[in-house]
C-alpha cells in the first residue's frame, strides 16, 4: 500500500496520506514530510525523543504532532526515521528514533516552517484512513 | 473578458463585490490590470472574499497585484480592522512575521564590482549562514535574547552592528514597541536561539545589483540613488522563531474561535476580538517576533558591509556605504487612517504588501519627510527589484499599502519540471548574474520564470497610484538558501 504521495501546490507544499490504522497515517506522514526536508535513509545516527500530545480533535493532533516534528527539525536537526506511535482519546504518544541533519554531508530540501491548516482533511472509508496536510515553506 | 462574478472599476481595479459569497460585510478589491487578471487564482479570490466577512472590517478587503493564494488571508492582502469591533488575526501576517526587505547604497559603480563580483559572492556565503540546518554565528543567552525581542535592531547595533542612522531608515526604527518576551513559548525561544543572522531558505536572500533606470529624478537624488550605482538587497524575516511564534498562537486562536463564538469560512482565518487576552498575547508576541527580524536583517547587513570592506580594503565611509530602507511585508500594526473624513485607529494587517506612507507622515525620519517612504520591491533573481515612494493616494485607497514583490507563477513541481535538464546557474551566468545557493532544488524552484514578472506588477500600483516608481535595480549577484 502507498504510504504518502507529494501534492503540486503553487508556490508550497502538500502530502496525501494513507493508513490501515490511524497510528499507521500518523506514522506515514511524518515519514512523508522527513522526506521533504532531505533524503532520510543519508541521515545517520540513533537518537530517540518521546512526544505526548493532546488536541481537540484528530485533525488538530496530526498538525500538532507535524508541528512537533518541524520544530524538532529546525531547532535540533533531528530528522526522525522510525515512528512509534499510540493514540487514545486524542491523546498522541510516540517514541522517535532518527539522527541529526548536517547540511554539510546530507541533502537539504525543503524549509518547512509549519505544517497549516488549509485544505486540512482526514477521514476514513472501508478500508483505509486518508488525510492532506499542507506545508508552509 | 472580466472573470464571473467581479466588476472591472477600472484599469487596475476589478471588484468583488459584496454578494460574491454569503456573510461578506464589505467589499474587495483586487488592484490587477487585464494582464495579471488572467493569472488570478480562483482561490485566492475566494481569500479575498473570506476576509471581507470578518468582523469589524473597515473599508474593502484588499489585495495587491502580486495575489497568489495564501493560508486563510491571501498573498497580497490589506485588512484593517476596528480596534473595538474587529479582529485581529496571524493569518493575516503569516508564518514568516516581519519577512521584509532592507535596501543598501554605495557609491561604487556597476565597472567597478563587475570584476570582484564573484569574490564578493562567495565572501557573502561564507560570511552569512544561508540554507536549511544553517546556524548563526551569535550565541545568545537569555538575557540577550529577551533584548532582542524587545529592542530589535537597537539591541543589534548597541553590539556594535551598525550606525545609529540605520534605525532612522528602518520601518519603525527597527523596534516596534509593546513586545512581551514573557508571552514567547520556551519552544519559541529554543528555535530562535541559533537562528539570529541567518538567511534562511526559499525565496529569501542577499543580492548586488546595480541601476538601470531612473523613473523620477528628483526622489532618487534625494535617496542617494543614481545610474550604474550598485546596490545591495536583503531578504528575510524573524526564521523558525517568528514561525514558532505563529503555530503556537494559531493553536491558541482555534480555541478563541469557539470561546467567542466566531463563524468562519476558513481554519487559517483563526483570530480574537482584538480586545481579547488572546489578541493582546499574540499582538505583543507577534511585535518580539518582528524585532527579532529587524535585527535579523540588521547582522546580515553587516557581514555584507565587512564583505565590501574585505574585498575592496576600504572603510564603509569610503565606498559610501548607508541604509536606504527597510521595511515590513508580513505585519499587523495599529496605525491612525482617515475613513470617511473621519480619524480612526486601525489594526492594519498586512500580508505580502508593503505600508507605503507619503509626503509628511509622522512616522518618516526627517530625510525622507518631505517625499514619502521609500517602498522596496524585490523581484525575481533573473529580472529586476523596484524602488518606489508613497503617495497620499495609497494613504486614502489602501491604508497606505502598496505590493511586495513579484508572486508565483508556478508551482515547485511545475519549476523544476520545466528546469529539468537545464543548468539554472549557468543561464544566469550567461546573462551576467552570479548564483550561489544552499539547496539543490532551491535554483529551479526559484527560477525567474517561476514568477510573475514584477515589472507587471510594480506598473499596476504605480497606475493605480497607490505609490510611484522611482529606480530599477537588474541583479549581478546573489546568494540564496
Amino acid at each position: 500500500m502507498k504510504k504518502y504521495e507529494q501534492l503540486d501546490i503553487s508556490g508550497d507544499a502538500g502530502l496525501k496520506i494513507w493508513g490501515e490504522t490511524l497510528e499507521g497515517l500518523f506514522a506515514n506522514a511524518a515519514e512523508g514530510m522527513s522526506e521533504l526536508i532531505t533524503d532520510v535513509a543519508e541521515v545517520e545516527g540513533t537518537e530517540e525523543r518521546e512526544v505526548v500530545l493532546t488536541a481537540d480533535s484528530n485533525e488538530d493532533l496530526l498538525i500538532q504532532w507535524l508541528n512537533e516534528l518541524i520544530f524538532f527539525f529546525d531547532t535540533y536537526d533531528f530528522i526522525g526515521k522510525r515512528f512509534d506511535i499510540s493514540l487514545k482519546n486524542n491523546m498522541l504518544k510516540a517514541k522517535i528514533s532518527g539522527g541529526r541533519h548536517n547540511p554539510a554531508i546530507n541533502e537539504s530540501r525543503l524549509l518547512i516552517k509549519a505544517a497549516t491548516y488549509h485544505g486540512l482533511s482526514l477521514k476514513r472509508d472501508n478500508l483505509q484512513w486518508e488525510a492532506v496536510v499542507i506545508f508552509d515553506i | 473578458m472580466t472573470i464571473e462574478g467581479l466588476h472591472r472599476i477600472d484599469s487596475t481595479r476589478l471588484e468583488v463585490p459584496k454578494g460574491y459569497k454569503p456573510g461578506m460585510r464589505t467589499n474587495g478589491i483586487i488592484y490587477v490590470d487585464e494582464v495579471l487578471e488572467k493569472e488570478l487564482e480562483k482561490d485566492s479570490i475566494e481569500q479575498v472574499a473570506n476576509v471581507a466577512t470578518l468582523q469589524g472590517i473597515v473599508g474593502s478587503s484588499i489585495a495587491m497585484p502580486d495575489i497568489h493564494t495564501g493560508y486563510g488571508f491571501s498573498i497580497g492582502g490589506v485588512a484593517a480592522f476596528d480596534l473595538k469591533e474587529g479582529i485581529i488575526s496571524p493569518g493575516g501576517v503569516g508564518y514568516d512575521i516581519n519577512c521584509g526587505v532592507r535596501l543598501l547604497r554605495t557609491n561604487l559603480e556597476k565597472v567597478d564590482v563587475i570584476p570582484k563580483i564573484k569574490e564578493l559572492i562567495e565572501n557573502f556565503y561564507r560570511d552569512i549562514p544561508t540554507g536549511v540546518g544553517s546556524k548563526g554565528k551569535l550565541r545568545l543567552n537569555a538575557d540577550e535574547h529577551r533584548k532582542v525581542l524587545v529592542q530589535g535592531a537597537r539591541w543589534a547595533v548597541e553590539q556594535g552592528f551598525g550606525e545609529k542612522e540605520d534605525l532612522q531608515h528602518t520601518e519603525s526604527h527597527g523596534c516596534i514597541e509593546g513586545a512581551d518576551p514573557d508571552l514567547i513559548s520556551d519552544k519559541a525561544y529554543e528555535r530562535g536561539r541559533s537562528q539570529l543572522g541567518t538567511l534562511g531558505s526559499g525565496n529569501h536572500f542577499t543580492e548586488i545589483q546595480y541601476v538601470d533606470e531612473i523613473y523620477d529624478e528628483a526622489v532618487a537624488n534625494a535617496l542617494g540613488l543614481f545610474n550604474r550605482q550598485i546596490t545591495v538587497m536583503i531578504h528575510t524575516g524573524s526564521r523558525g522563531f517568528g514561525h514558532q511564534v505563529c503555530t503556537d498562537f494559531l493553536e491558541i486562536m482555534q480555541k478563541a474561535v469557539h470561546k467567542y463564538n466566531i463563524n468562519l469560512p476558513d481554519r487559517e482565518l483563526a483570530c480574537a476580538p482584538f480586545e481579547s487576552p488572546e489578541a493582546r498575547d499574540y499582538l505583543a508576541s507577534m511585535r518580539a517576533a518582528a524585532n527579532f527580524a529587524w535585527a535579523n536583517r540588521q547582522f546580515i547587513m553587516h557581514w555584507v558591509k565587512e564583505s565590501f570592506m574585505n574585498i575592496f580594503r576600504t572603510g564603509p565611509g569610503t565606498i559610501g556605504m548607508g541604509l536606504i530602507y527597510d521595511v515590513a511585508h508580513n505585519i499587523a500594526k495599529i496605525e491612525e487612517h482617515t475613513v470617511k473624513g473621519q480619524k480612526r485607529k486601525l489594526v492594519v494587517h498586512r500580508k505580502g504588501a508593503t505600508r507605503s506612507f507619503p509626503p509628511g507622515h509622522p512616522e518618516l525620519p526627517e530625510a525622507y519627510k518631505h517625499m514619502g517612504q521609500p517602498v522596496i520591491i524585490p523581484g525575481d533573481m533573473g529580472r529586476a527589484s523596484f524602488v518606489l515612494i508613497g503617495t497620499e493616494r495609497g494613504m486614502q485607497e489602501s491604508f497606505g499599502s502598496t505590493c511586495h514583490g513579484a508572486g508565483r507563477l508556478m508551482s515547485r513541481h511545475q519549476a523544476i519540471k520545466r528546469a529539468k535538464g537545464r543548468a539554472i546557474w549557468r543561464e544566469m551566468e550567461d546573462k551576467g548574474i552570479i548564483v550561489r545557493s544552499a539547496g539543490r532544488a532551491t535554483l529551479a524552484e526559484e527560477m525567474p520564470e517561476a514568477y510573475k514578472d514584477v515589472e507587471n506588477v510594480v506598473d499596476v500600483v504605480h497606475h493605480a497610484g497607490l505609490s510611484r516608481k522611482v529606480a530599477r535595480l537588474r541583479p549581478l549577484g546573489v546568494i540564496k538558501g
